[in-house]
């Protein structure tokens, strides 16, 4: 039961303490920022704030998966002792038109519903209350009159046709690209992304072909912090205080709905506790802020955990793929045609759809590869990004196949994928080229931890054991934005303003270190500001783990803007040449006169004045070339990629059907680890995470209702889940243009994580599963199945 | 019905009014102690865990009527220099940080009911309580740790006497 220290890592890591690395900052395990305030829980998160007296919110809830409001009904609610008003979709309607529907790819959800519900839980109306407990009971006593429509539940009957859950498709102005949408009718899928990579042929003499269907169910982030927004007026100004990783699409969105100028809308966050993609974009913010504004009054809305579980889902999708090998063991083709279950509005899935369709037929070297991926609306709750943003789905799909293959052709499941992996410069499916993902690296890795090459003790009585491995491939979201601002304080401490959200990936943590690096500043002298609209610049997003290198490089960037203008104010003391001063951890030192200034000595001397700042900016930009619309495929489709690999060695109990992890192995090319510690702990946190989607963790629905959204029935992993042994590996490849060659890392791990359980299981029992998860029922059915006769 | 109860909340004693359908979650973040937060309402999850008179407590499904007179403890309320917050720091078991105060309280009612507590005694003590970043292992170490130093300060009292 340990984790082990890093075991493994990849050549071609940049030397520490080289010529090019000025502090001694990057690539050390420095303590998580506020680790001890964590510890004892003072940190301060949205709802433990103390804010203005706030009126309540609660919602009423559609008890129809789809159906029109024929009325509403608000009479006994507002007789509800310290219910003040109650507000519907179409009051919201006459007073802000249709700004009122929101959305990140489709302007398709209204924060109220008008005139339609479409999915069971869906909000209705808007109790304003003085308390939670008073606007709870008003909320119950909203009569609403539907005329019931016949709901779409299943994607597949969706994609076929009526009944549709929307009457046009609505794209938002946001990305330019899905603008021919606009308008459509009569169909359920909002986008379609299709590649094209090589011709089609006959399959060689010799070659080898394996097809399947794939499913993966819808799933919950289930962050242990509950989603929070609270909204005022302060004038003509609106302020809001929100649990979001995205503060400045918050402040975009809200300012639309409004009509409000940028600079009348204030976000700010606080840490958040947890997320994986559910606190983002259009979430509660539209709503309190609708509400703060035409009403004129304080708002705040805390949903329960029932409530979180309606706000966003990760997307089910299925996957029907095949992939065929030539007699030499080469993979000459791959199918495959996926359907994300996007719910009843578009969110983010669009991207989803096509991020994902990119990178179907995995990180192999395809000579002709076809994928048709689609998003598709059903009558359920909405489904948006999830750590991952919708690629372990098709890897569930991939690396399946890839495993079948290898086994239809006898060959060892890892030297067939060593053989067909992406190299360094290679070309991928997509037609953009391969840099700093060293899938070799990362499938080596976790192979020889759990000793591959050696022979598995497989005993044949109850327990039967296993080894699986899959790789996986993610692009990062291109092209996306970052800024940074550094104040350096007087006294050497430093003050770093950017719009990126810590939810627990340590971002303040790496920040501050990418910002010490080039001052040679110590541990703890550089403090990272919680995102705030009003003060911190524009930031894409916190997601798709895209801030260590986006956020990381405009840091990088303004801290060396910073350095550069300290020594220039020292060569003016020193009277020597910028070129002959040199920064240390002491400060500024002429190589020449030998002469020297401590920063504090060095400011205070410059400004005349204690307490005085200097101040650098940078941005940092990232670009891409739209995927071309016949073949999906681009030369420069994303400015990096994601590579990672898991193996696992696990016991099945053929008695109950239960899987034991005896030793997950995960590795992750991070281009550089810019904190190893912190890097350790997102590999084997996002592992524990799909461990749980791996073997049990799934939204159970009834005609479009989620019959298990509390912690009583949503099963995540318990400290008993954990696998026996744990071994996360840091590989380093540096990325050419990364912050001292870093990438993110949040997601990697979690991207093969089911396949190679499930890979491992086939291994153990014969027994391939194509549907996630591998319960323990699902596992003894199969059992079952098995022994029966033929 | 509103009641007048006495709370002793980290030693310190408070008189809260409360309704009968009050919960002790509520009181307490009412009187500041925001360590305490709600992520189930179910008590399937532990973030809203405290200690009452020492023994865990689920502190989203009690009512507050019931803990008239009782001694509360909050992670926030630990003594600055809190062995088991050491170890939480020194093992770096946090990541969101949010369900970690209440790891940390059931890990107090563990060690103080059995300071020899090995990892299956740890491992079985600490299942209801939900850490979604995955940190179990940090956490787990963190607990192996703090139970080493309970038992060598013990050990240490006990020769200086």
């Amino acid at each position: 039961m340990t984790i082990d220290s890093r075991s493994a890592v990849s050549a071609g890591v940049a030397d520490r303490g080289s010529a090019a690395f000025e502090g001694r900052a990057v690539g050390e395990s420095w303590g998580r920022v506020a680790a001890r305030s964590k510890v004892r829980g003072e940190l301060q998160h949205a709802a433990d704030e103390a804010l203005r007296p706030c009126l309540d919110v609660v919602v009423t809830r559609s008890t129809r998966p789809h159906a029109e409001i024929l009325g509403v009904d608000a009479a006994r609610a507002k007789a509800v002792d310290g219910v003040v008003d109650v507000v519907t979709g179409a009051d919201l309607h006459a007073l802000l038109g249709d700004a009122i529907f929101t959305g990140p790819a489709f302007a398709d959800q209204p924060c109220l519903a008008v005139g339609k519900v479409r999915y069971v839980g869906e909000p209705v109306a808007a109790v304003i209350a003085r308390g939670r407990a008073a606007a709870r009971a008003g909320a119950e006593e909203v009569a609403v009159d539907y005329r019931e429509l016949d709901p779409v539940h299943d994607v597949d009957a969706a994609v076929r046709g009526a009944p549709f859950v929307h009457d046009e498709l609505r794209p938002s102005v946001v990305f330019g690209d899905l603008a021919h949408l606009r308008g459509i009718r009569d169909t359920n899928v909002n986008y379609e992304y299709v590649l094209r990579h090589g011709d089609p042929v006959e399959p060689p003499p010799g070659s080898v072909t394996v097809s399947d269907e794939f499913w993966c169910p819808p799933t919950h982030h289930v962050p242990i912090e509950l989603p929070f927004t609270a909204a005022w007026r302060d004038g003509d100004r609106l302020e809001i205080l929100s649990t979001t990783q995205t503060p400045s699409y918050v402040r975009q969105s809200v300012a639309d709905l409004l009509g409000l100028p940028l600079a009348s809308v204030r976000v700010r966050t606080a840490p958040l506790g947890g997320s994986f993609g559910a606190k983002m974009y259009d979430r509660l913010e539209p709503l309190a802020a609708a509400l703060a504004w035409t009403r004129r009054t304080a708002v705040r809305i805390a949903v329960s955990r029932e409530e979180a579980f309606l706000l966003t889902t990760r997307h089910g999708a299925a996957v029907t793929g095949s992939m065929t090998a030539d007699a030499d063991g080469n993979i000459v083709a791959a199918d495959a045609d996926v359907r994300y279950d996007t719910g009843a509005y578009a969110d983010v899935g669009p991207r989803i759809t096509a991020k994902s369709g990119m990178v179907a037929s995995g990180p192999y070297r395809i000579a002709q590869a076809h994928v048709r991926s689609r998003c598709v609306y059903t009558n359920k709750p909405s489904a948006g990004p999830f750590r991952g943003f919708g690629v372990p789905q098709v890897t569930w799909s991939h690396e399946s196949l890839v495993d079948e293959l290898a086994r239809a052709r006898g060959e060892d499941p890892a030297a067939f994928r060593r053989r067909n992996l992406l190299r360094e410069g290679d070309v991928s499916v997509v037609g953009t080229p391969m840099h700093s993902a060293d899938f070799v690296g990362c499938l080596d890795a976790v192979t020889a931890a759990l000793d591959w090459e050696s022979p598995l003790e497989r005993p044949t009585g109850r327990y039967r054991r296993g080894r699986g491995v899959a790789v996986g491939i993610k692009a990062v979201l291109t092209p996306t934005i970052s800024n940074a601002v550094l104040q350096l304080n007087q006294d050497g401490s430093a003050t770093l303003l950017i719009s990126t959200v810590d939810m627990g990936q340590g971002s303040d943590t790496i920040m501050a270190q990418i910002a010490a690096e080039p001052l040679c500043l110590p541990e703890g002298a550089v403090r990272v500001v919680a995102a705030d609209t009003d003060v911190t610049p524009y930031d894409t997003i916190t997601a798709g783990s895209r801030s260590t290198y986006h956020s990381g490089n405009a840091v990088r960037r303004a801290a060396e803007a910073m350095r550069d203008k300290l020594i220039e104010i020292a060569a003016a003391r020193f009277g020597v040449a910028a070129t002959d001063v040199k920064i240390t951890g002491d400060g500024l030192v002429s190589t020449q006169t030998q002469q020297k200034a401590s920063i504090p000595e060095l400011l205070h001397a410059h400004f005349g004045a204690r307490g005085t700042t200097l101040t650098t900016e940078a941005d940092f930009r990232t670009t891409w070339q739209p995927y071309d619309k016949r073949t999906g495929r681009s030369p420069q489709v994303t400015e990096h990629w994601f590579a990672g690999a898991a193996a696992a060695q696990l016991t099945v109990d053929t008695a109950t059907g239960r899987v034991h992890v005896e030793h997950l192995a995960i590795a992750g090319d991070v281009g550089r680890a810019i904190n190893p510690a912190l890097v350790e702990q997102q590999l084997t946190g996002a592992a524990i995470m799909g461990v749980g989607h791996a073997l049990f963790d799934q939204l159970v629905f009834d005609e479009g209702q989620i019959v298990n959204g509390t912690l009583l029935d949503y099963q995540l992993p318990s400290i008993h889940d954990v696998p026996d042994r744990i071994t996360p590996i840091v590989v380093e490849n540096p990325h050419r243009t990364g912050p001292y060659g870093a990438k993110g890392v949040g997601e990697t791990t979690i991207i093969p994580l089911a396949p190679a359980i499930a890979n491992a299981v086939r291994d153990a029992i014969g027994i391939r599963f194509t549907r996630l998860p591998l319960t323990s029922e699902r596992i003894l059915d199969a059992l079952a199945a098995q022994e029966e006769p033929s | 019905m509103s009641t007048e109860i006495t709370l002793l909340v980290n030693g310190e004693r408070r008189a809260v009014p409360v309704d009968d359908d009050d919960l002790l979650l509520d009181v307490l973040r009412g009187l500041g102690h925001t360590s305490v937060r709600e992520g189930c309402g179910v008590g399937a999850c532990g973030a809203c865990t405290v200690l009452a008179d020492g023994h865990s407590v689920s502190s989203c499904l009690a009512r507050a009527v019931r803990y008239d007179g009782a001694a509360l403890t909050t992670a926030d309320g630990l003594p600055a220099d809190d062995d088991v917050v050491e170890e939480f720091v020194a093992a770096r078991a946090m990541q969101c940080g949010y369900c970690i105060p209440g790891f940390v309280l059931m890990t107090h009612e563990l060690l103080a009911e059995n300071p020899d507590a090995g990892e299956a005694e740890i491992d079985a003590h600490l299942e209801g309580n939900i850490c979604r970043c995955g940190t179990y292992l940090e956490i787990r170490t963190a607990c192996v740790n703090a139970a080493r130093r309970r038992r060598e300060a013990a050990h240490t009292e006990k020769e200086s006497a």
